[in-house]
């Protein structure tokens, strides 16, 4: 083995203990919370903490999912999310589109004012939009609180968007017209298919901004529509902790969100990579 | 063909997102219908309203539908909703530290305070529930904090030979200060720590001040005196820091959820904790089965706790007030279906006296001698409260504990915090 090669060697290794270091520090959390839920209760707070269960057991988990309106409000998540997500595409997809597009002097004044809205506090618009789905008779439904959700995540979406349909050349766009498609068409037919990833990994963003979203949840919902990260919350009384029930319901709220990014693996990693080398 | 899959599979599932949105899948909420009403209340807090709830039910036909919040959602939600001037709920289950702050948003309940429902409650909740001359709110249940020891160590024949051999006095469940000081010292050893020290929540502290014989618990209701800085809020905290030394390492981070895990997990000999944890006790616990109950501790002004009540107010601006009015007044009538829930707390004094000499309600009899104690006092009515609280009272106390803290100096810049907030 030459220098170079040992050199080499050396520096794959500090990159994957660097590597490995990062995925504990971010795992372990989970993992530690995978690990409580199936303790025994007084096993969740023992002290000094113990990271195996010397017991296995399922209760918690048997606990969680039995209290009332856990299912109501899983299934409320999903609703919320779906239609959250969907649309945070359907406006953001446009925006993005005529933004990077047409490259007007409003077009650079809305996509920095859309940057904008997202460093305003959550809570400001929390008490409005409380009394504005209310008089609309929305108060306490999924699509009210998907519509606060949207206030988070199409910011999020026109920008990631933004960044994709830059990659896209024009002469795609204008092959496309030359075989008689319209703007709408080419958009449709050959620039959000060219840019899937870009859409995939814009759509979980913005599902996931909406599924763990807990402050619009908690203001704007109360028996029908009241998600998940509320129902969580609520193990925590002034009276104690149910530690099991909570990690136990937290895991299995996870497993969505785990299964869909592991579906559209393919797709993010090919979005995430679209635009990085400009050719 | 797996791109058009997604997309098929986005559509359908965006449909029927849609078509399940409008309302929601958690049942249905109240005022419609005219035949439910919505109760907000803290998560902790359901189970002790559901047994009274079905019950009201059963007698007036009205349904109860309860929204279950988490304690600080809960208080941004009610000052969200009522900064809105319209509310989504019948009832709301409130603090006793909230009362002052939404004093303006709920309807009066002067007609309720009936002599006879006065001297069925402790006159510090009485006093609480009226804010600016009105009674506002209906105490549902109340709480305190007591004694809690191990009956087993206390009991130990060799523990209270070597106890006697070193204080010069039996071993018992400690009275006073100086009592609860010795046993601390004695039981720290072998890894066990006499007590716990909570300097993340100012609750203990502010019960020892009441021991001094402090009438003005920090700062008086209009805010024209503020007790710290002066010579009871001094031994008060000198004596909580005192306690640091007996108790599991990092006070200043513990809270009522640790404090409560040291002592299940028997880490701890004694506890200052609140009564409702007796009953909630985990059954596979170590310390199960070896739990005493006694009264709160003495300070030099005598036995003291701080009232933790809540209480059921109706919003000015509900859409159901007389429902809500019946609820109240059905809720105080039947308060002692409560004491049959997992924490068992309830807020009539005839509630307390029924159960008090039954197996399982050992907690009682010091909740009712500590809350009827004549050092007792709620908490000020000053609307300004939680903010004393989280940015002056808690960090004071964590500070204290630091080795070396200068005592008199942090309740004298406490007292300036105060002053300034509440002017």
């Amino acid at each position: 083995m030459n220098g170079l090669e040992v050199r080499k060697l050396s520096s794959k290794t500090i990159l994957w203990i660097i590597l490995a270091a990062v995925v504990v520090l971010y795992g372990f959390p989970f993992v530690y919370m995978l690990l409580t839920s199936f303790k025994a209760p007084i096993e969740t707070i023992a002290v000094p903490p113990r990271l195996l269960p010397s017991e296995w057991t399922v209760a918690n988990y048997v606990s969680a999912l039995s209290r009332s309106g856990v299912t109501a409000s899983f299934v409320n998540s999903i609703v919320t999310a779906t239609l959250s997500t969907a649309i945070s595409l359907t406006l953001g997809l446009p925006a993005a589109y005529a933004v990077t597009r047409f490259r007007t002097r409003l077009g650079r004044f809305f996509i920095v004012a859309a940057l904008v809205t997202r460093m305003v506090p959550p809570i400001v618009v929390g008490v409005p939009m409380l009394s504005i789905f209310r008089n609309l008779g929305l108060s306490d439904t999924s699509i009210a609180l998907a519509v606060a959700h949207t206030t988070i995540s199409l910011p999020l979406s026109i920008w990631l968007m933004s960044s994709f349909f830059e990659a896209v050349p024009s002469e795609l766009e204008e092959a496309a017209k030359i075989d008689g498609c319209s703007r709408l068409g080419a958009l449709w037919r050959v620039v959000i298919p060219v840019t899937s990833g870009g859409v995939a990994v814009t759509a979980i963003f913005a599902f996931l901004a909406s599924w763990n979203e807990f402050l619009f949840a908690l203001l704007l919902t109360a028996v029908r529509a009241q998600t998940t990260p509320v129902v969580i919350a609520n193990f925590q009384t002034q009276f104690g902790l149910d530690w099991g029930s909570m990690t136990a319901l937290a895991v299995v709220y996870s497993v969505p969100v785990i299964l869909l990014t592991l579906l559209l693996q393919r797709h993010i990693v090919a979005g995430l990579t679209l635009g990085a080398v400009k050719g | 063909m797996l791109r058009k899959k997604i997309a098929v599979a986005a559509s359908v599932a965006t449909a029927a997102a849609l078509a399940m949105s409008g309302c929601g899948v958690g049942g249905s909420t109240s005022s419609a219908t005219g035949k439910t009403i919505t109760v907000l209340v803290e998560a902790g807090g359901h189970a002790e309203l559901q047994p009274i709830a079905d019950e009201f039910t059963k007698a007036t036909g009205t349904k109860v539908s309860f929204v279950e919040l988490p304690y600080d959602g809960l208080y941004n939600r009610l000052n969200s909703e009522f900064t809105s001037g319209s509310v989504s709920f019948d009832v709301a289950a409130l603090d006793a530290v909230w009362l002052p702050a939404f004093k303006d948003a709920v309807a009066p309940l002067d007609s309720l305070f009936t002599d006879d429902v006065k001297k069925d409650l402790f006159p510090a909740l009485v006093n609480e529930a009226n804010v600016g001359g009105k009674y506002i709110g209906m105490p549902v249940w109340t709480n305190s904090e007591i004694l809690y020891y191990r009956k087993d160590l206390f009991n130990d024949p060799a523990n209270q030979t070597a106890f006697k051999a070193k204080y010069g006095y039996d071993l018992k469940p400690p009275t006073t200060w100086q009592q609860y000081l010795d046993a601390a010292a004695f039981f720290t050893k072998d890894g066990m720590f006499g007590t716990d020290v909570k300097g993340a929540v100012e609750t203990e502290w502010l019960a020892m001040l009441s021991q001094t014989g402090e009438k003005t618990m920090v700062v008086s209701p209009d805010g024209s005196s503020v007790s710290l800085g002066n010579a009871n809020s001094l031994k008060a905290l000198q004596f909580d820091d005192s306690l640091a030394k007996y108790a599991p390492p990092g006070g200043a981070q513990v809270d009522w959820a640790a404090a409560q895990n040291l002592f299940n997990q028997g880490k701890t000999a004694m506890s200052l904790f609140w009564a409702h944890e007796y009953r909630s006790i985990p059954k596979d616990a170590p310390v199960n089965g070896k739990v005493g109950v006694a009264e709160m501790i003495a300070g030099p002004g005598g036995v003291a706790g701080v009232p933790g009540a809540w209480y059921l107010s109706v919003p000015k601006a509900g859409q159901q007030q007389q429902a809500a009015n019946d609820f109240l007044k059905f809720a105080y009538d039947h308060n002692e279906l409560s004491a049959q829930t997992t924490l068992g707390l309830v807020a009539r004094k005839s509630a307390l006296a029924k159960y008090e000499n039954q197996a399982g309600y050992e907690n009682y009899k010091p909740l009712i001698d500590t809350l009827n104690a004549s050092a007792t006092i709620p908490r000020p009515a000053t609307p300004k409260w939680q903010q004393i609280v989280d940015k002056v009272l808690v960090p004071m106390i964590q500070k204290s504990l630091q080795p070396g803290a200068d005592d008199q100096a942090l309740l004298n810049a406490a007292k300036e915090q105060v002053q300034s907030l509440v002017k």
